[in-house]
């Protein structure tokens, strides 16, 4: 029994801060309309800005700084807002499938520069970081209990921002630049800017993401950040519904649980000479889900609820 | 009705006395163990299959102390969070306490960090090559719970120098993949053959998935080396080579174990091949070497050629009899300090298939030792969990792969040790 519960912790944890990647995801396309197809690359930047700065010192290697924890987990953000401040500003004039194309190729080149450069760890990653507080709780189920109450937090903090952000005149502009930009310009608002904000605050957010994941598994490597996260990462909203907070966060959790599921099932269940397929398997029953939900319900399971304005609203 | 149940306890008391001391009593048990391997590539399945006929033989066998060994195999999709969540369900939903896996370095790293050190799992790699784990193990951080089969990138990159050497070759372009076995392999070789005094002309990663490798052989050819060595996989390692010598390129090649597949020679062209060396880590001049080697045949109808499959073998075998040797409901922990009694070289030679694995219980029920005569050599483990090994070289022939010259451990460790 504490074996299911300890497994459950562990899942909810992963689930969890992917939720927040995801939350990133949907300020950015599903409250601005901004298609980052370059997801890993902030993640990332995250990632390796939490490990590098919180990490322990290793040869021939660049950081080691052993700051803070909570610090090092700000570091990690500002350095995944820096990235996306610099593709923001290169791509500012971008829309949509473009802006996707560009935001991929990111992605692409920060995973190879990270591969290619030995001070960052090259191929072999970083690792040497030592996780907060490890020397208190142990290294068990404690540990794993308290890592996902932290993770909790920043993730009802995270959901309570963007619900807070969305409703305010700022969100109603963000909405309005979605919907028409030209509109929005005549009004006397200032697009670029805003799309440019939206831009980095999903960033950062997607930049805290990757570094609870590397505190999680105390190591980051380019493996990590192939472009199947980004894949696996829009799926989840996607599947939620782009533009609804509650949906992004169960859209996560819901894939995140057919991924896994699924491949325990199969280990489970499936007859042993079928055992060595079910990698392939599982790559075709998630298509199908995803296909499945395109098909019968585009706009997620909780679609994003349309409101004139907040006075309308509350009337 | 009393009279039926009576009787049926009376049939089933006769039915239990009867099997009394035989193997079917003692094997209502089953022990799960855990693997993670990349089923879902071409590569891994084959690794998984070793694994599982391993399991097969040590359950033919008589099980592992008194119980019958289930594997329960879970995919890694080579993508790390998959692999980590397939673990710590494995470790925590189905109670493993050893853990085969993973391939990739970068799967089994986070893998050791956030599960099975956490919960004291013995985890055993087939594949791993990564130099990182020795530095974690020097650090103290694995818990002595990590090991694998897989040589250190070390050996091979000594003995393909050697190679070169011997070829006398006084310059020599690197190619290699670039992961972190590849950047391992690749960094290490350079090393090697500047330390023989052979000129290092370039030294080009290879990033798997182009359509084409043109510029990089193009920035290859610049050096005009005598010779070129590769740390590829048959994929790219046959575009590669296509190019080199379409571009004119020399045909003295050396390579590491990866290419060592019979798509790649195909794909290659026997003409082109003739001066082509691979190196290895081999079997000890043993009879359960070519034993392995027989029943593999005779079971996937085909030598073990691929990538891994020997140490995959080994891997599952080592700790499976170290598992048997630290009893039933042995903690990760427990197995894992029963390795070094599997690989001690003063114990009672055993070999890798069912006879073997018989033998070897009984030497360790007996409070023995055993020296396992594996798949991948007379395996030994140094204190960070890591093997050397003696090694090979081969050839491509018309017929296959042909082995050219034995490298004893001996040697190997000679060598390595001139070149520091």
């Amino acid at each position: 029994m504490i074996g299911v519960i300890s497994y459950l912790v562990f899942f909810a944890t992963v689930a969890s801060i992917l939720s927040i990647a995801v939350l990133g995801l949907n300020l950015q396309w599903g409250n601005t309309g901004l298609f980052n197809g370059g997801v890993v690359a902030f993640f990332g930047a995250g990632a390796y800005g939490t490990l590098i700065l919180g990490g322990t010192p290793q040869a021939g290697q660049l950081g080691g700084f052993g700051l803070p924890y909570l610090l090092a987990l700000l570091g990690g953000m500002v350095c995944a807002g820096i990235v996306a401040w610099i593709v923001g500003l290169l791509t500012i004039r971008l829309r949509h499938d473009y802006l996707a194309i560009a935001t991929f190729g990111v992605a692409v080149a920060f995973e190879t520069v990270m591969r290619n450069t030995d001070a960052l760890g090259g191929a072999q990653g970083i690792r040497g970081f030592e996780r907060p507080l490890r020397e208190t709780l142990g290294n068990g189920f404690t540990y794993n209990l308290a890592f996902f109450a932290f993770v909790l937090i920043l993730l009802i903090a995270t959901y309570l921002f963007l619900e807070r952000l969305i409703q305010s005149p700022f969100g109603r502009l963000l909405r309005a630049i979605r919907e028409d930009e030209t509109a929005a310009q005549s009004l006397g608002k200032s697009p670029s800017r805003v799309r440019l904000t939206s831009f980095v605050a999903g960033s950062v957010i997607m930049g805290l993401a990757g570094g609870l994941y590397a505190t999680f598994y105390a190591f980051i490597s380019p493996q990590d950040v192939l472009p199947i996260l980004t894949f696996q990462i829009w799926a989840m909203l996607i599947v939620g519904g782009a533009g609804n907070n509650k949906g992004a966060v169960m859209g996560t959790f819901l894939i995140w649980a057919a991924w896994t599921a699924s491949g325990w099932a199969l280990s489970r269940f499936a007859p042993l000479e079928v055992q060595l397929y079910t990698g392939s398997i599982q790559f075709v029953l998630i298509g199908f889900v995803i296909v499945g939900m395109l098909l019968w319900r585009p706009q997620g399971l909780f679609p994003e609820k349309l409101v004139v304005s907040q006075s309308a609203k509350n009337k | 009705m009393n009279g039926l149940k009576t009787s049926a306890l009376a049939l089933g008391l006769a039915a239990g006395f009867a099997s009394f001391g035989t193997d079917a009593a003692a094997q209502d048990c089953t022990t799960k163990i855990g693997a993670v391997l990349p089923t879902s590539v071409d590569w891994g399945k084959p690794i998984a299959a070793t694994a599982q006929y391993a399991v097969d033989i040590a359950n033919e066998a008589g099980g592992v102390a008194g119980c019958q060994i289930e594997m329960v195999l879970r995919d890694t999709q080579v993508d790390p969070k998959v692999g980590v969540d397939a673990a710590k369900a494995l470790v925590d939903l189905d109670g493993v306490q050893l853990l085969l896996g993973a391939v990739s370095s970068g799967v089994s790293m986070p893998i050791l960090t956030s599960v099975t050190v956490p919960a004291g799992v013995m985890q055993m790699s087939c594949c791993s090559s990564s130099t990182a784990f020795t530095r974690l193990a020097e650090e103290g951080k694995t818990n002595g719970l990590f090991y694998r089969t897989f040589a250190t990138s070390g050996v091979q990159a000594a003995v393909g120098a050697m190679v070169a050497q011997d070829a006398g070759y006084k310059s020599v372009a690197v190619f290699y993949k670039n992961d972190d076995w590849g950047q391992d392999i690749g960094g290490l070789v350079a090393d090697d053959l500047k330390a023989l005094g052979i000129d290092v002309t370039a030294s080009i990663a290879i990033n798997d998935g182009q359509a084409s490798f043109r510029a990089e052989v193009t920035e290859a050819l610049k050096g005009n080396p005598e010779a070129i060595y590769m740390a590829l996989y048959p994929k790219e390692g046959t575009q590669v080579v296509r190019e080199w010598i379409s571009l004119g390129g020399s045909q003295n090649m050396i390579a590491a174990n990866a290419l060592k597949s019979d798509e790649f020679r195909d794909n290659v062209g026997m003409q082109y091949l003739a001066n082509f060396t691979g190196t290895d880590t081999a079997s000890p001049r043993t009879d359960s070497a070519s034993a392995f080697v027989d029943a593999y045949t005779a079971k996937f109808d085909g030598p073990p050629n691929g990538p891994g499959l020997a140490n995959s073998y080994d891997a599952t075998m080592i700790a499976l009899m170290a598992m048997h040797a630290a009893g039933k409901d042995a903690t990760g922990a427990d197995i894992a300090a029963k390795v070094a009694s599997i690989t001690d070289p003063n114990g009672t030679p055993v070999t890798a298939d069912a006879a073997g694995f018989t033998m070897a219980k009984e030497v360790l029920d007996g409070g023995g030792t055993v020296s396992y005569q594996g798949a991948t050599g007379n395996v030994q483990f140094d204190k960070n969990g890591d093997v050397s090994a003696p090694a090979v070289t081969w050839t491509f022939s018309e017929s296959g792969i042909e082995e050219q010259k034995y490298i004893s451990l001996t040697e190997v460790n000679d060598f390595m040790a001139s070149l520091n």
